[in-house]
């Protein structure tokens, strides 16, 4: 067999191995990378802008100022220069087939963003980017049961994103989803605590999900749904 | 002008984007192996894509530039991962079901070449871009990336044999 015959078997090999990865499909719809597109463009417009500035002022200066708007440099080492170069968006949001609603998340940065994305996609959120419960929000009693049926988390691999599955039909009439990533840096609290509520025990609302790669903690719950809360 | 051209921009990235993303995909999960990271990985191509647009819809094959920025984001991911803190066994999930997308032999060879080999392989083979193609693309010599395939073939064909078996028997 000679070269040509070698890589036109390996060729035929791949390609038959290509086509028996079916029924696997992107689950980024067109409005979601539209959407994240346009905000990487808003984010290289102010970061230009910015360094613009503080380049009249010196180095010293423009690093300061490329760091404050909103892309540090980083604690994965990347340089300033280059703050958004190899790291993927900071979160994508897909709304499955059967309704779910599944979140990847890298960061939580946007947190508004990923708010009204959600919202659009009929889930009654509050994102914020702390796990301070929103002033306008109430938290909602979550028992252990409640949490699983409505939220479940993993852990990509290679990757080190958190996608989070939320099941908008298991939300009880009233309630809400509340989201907020912290940066105490607390990764060992990952149960839910007991609290009185007069007879009955119920959870402590809010619940560690995940360390982002940020370093942040990710911490989900349920809140009582409103207007000026969860949008609805 | 400027502001039609802005209009059409939109359209001519949704066909893009529907008509190239499912190849575009298992072509990325062929050389990841894992079906969430790679649905990433693609998905951070397309929006970068989007994002630089008008460059890469002059490029000879765009669909190219999709695959050669997922993969080498898939690189510095990598990287970036052994700095990261794993997240117990929810880790196991995600293995699992992998398992059922993407499996045996056949499928893990690509994962065993280097980076330079898959991309020459990707170019070369999964999307049959001739050699001066892929190597104006890579911005390399059409030499090296002829030796680059000549590896990654000799790589696959020790990886894979039970498939020459049944290819030579034709």
């Amino acid at each position: 067999m000679n070269d040509s015959d070698t890589v036109d078997v390996v060729r035929d090999s791949l390609t038959a191995a290509k086509e028996s990865l079916v029924g696997i499909h992107v689950d980024a719809p067109l409005d979601t990378i539209v959407s994240n597109g346009r905000a990487r463009r808003r984010r290289h417009r102010v970061t230009g802008l910015t360094g613009a500035v503080a380049g009249t002022a010196g180095m010293a200066l423009a690093v300061t100022a490329l760091a404050s708007s909103g892309h540090p440099a980083g604690q994965s080492g990347h340089s300033v220069s280059h703050p958004l170069t190899a790291r993927l968006a900071a979160w994508t949001v897909a709304k499955q087939v059967n309704g779910d609603v599944k979140i990847t998340i890298r960061e939580l940065s946007d947190p508004a963003g990923l708010q009204s994305t959600l919202r659009a996609d009929g889930v009654p959120a509050n994102v914020s980017s702390s796990t301070q419960i929103d002033p306008s929000c109430q938290a909602y009693p979550m028992t252990q049961a409640l949490f699983a049926s409505i939220y479940d988390a993993q852990k990509g691999v290679g990757s080190g994103n958190t996608v989070l599955v939320i099941r908008p039909s298991a939300l009880p009439g009233g309630a809400g989803v509340q989201i907020g990533a912290s940066a105490d840096g607390r990764a060992g609290d990952g149960g839910l605590h007991q609290v009185a509520n007069g007879n009955q025990a119920v959870h402590q609302s809010v619940h560690h999900v995940a360390t982002l790669t940020d370093n942040t903690v990710l911490r989900v719950g349920l809140v009582y749904a409103s207007q000026q809360c969860t949008g609805s | 002008m400027r502001v039609r051209g802005m209009e059409q921009e939109p359209t001519e990235f949704a066909e893009f984007y529907e008509s190239t993303r499912e190849d575009c995909l298992r072509i990325v999960l062929l050389n990841v192996g894992d079906l969430h990271l790679a649905q990433d990985l693609v998905a951070e191509a397309y929006t970068r894509a989007w994002v630089s647009w008008r460059k890469v819809r002059a490029l000879e094959v765009p669909t190219a530039w999709v695959v050669r920025i997922a993969l080498n984001t898939h690189v510095s991911w990598w990287r970036r991962r052994r700095r990261e803190v794993a997240l117990g066994d929810h880790d196991t999930a995600t293995l699992v079901e992998q398992a059922t997308v993407v499996s045996g032999d056949l499928l893990a060879a690509p994962r065993r070449l280097t980076a330079r080999q898959r991309e020459v392989v990707t170019l070369r083979l999964l999307l049959d871009m001739d050699t001066e193609t892929t190597a104006r693309v890579l911005g390399i010599a059409p030499g090296t990336v002829s030796a680059h395939l000549h590896q990654a073939v000799a790589k696959l064909r020790a990886a894979i044999p039970s498939h020459y078996g049944q290819e030579i028997c034709k």
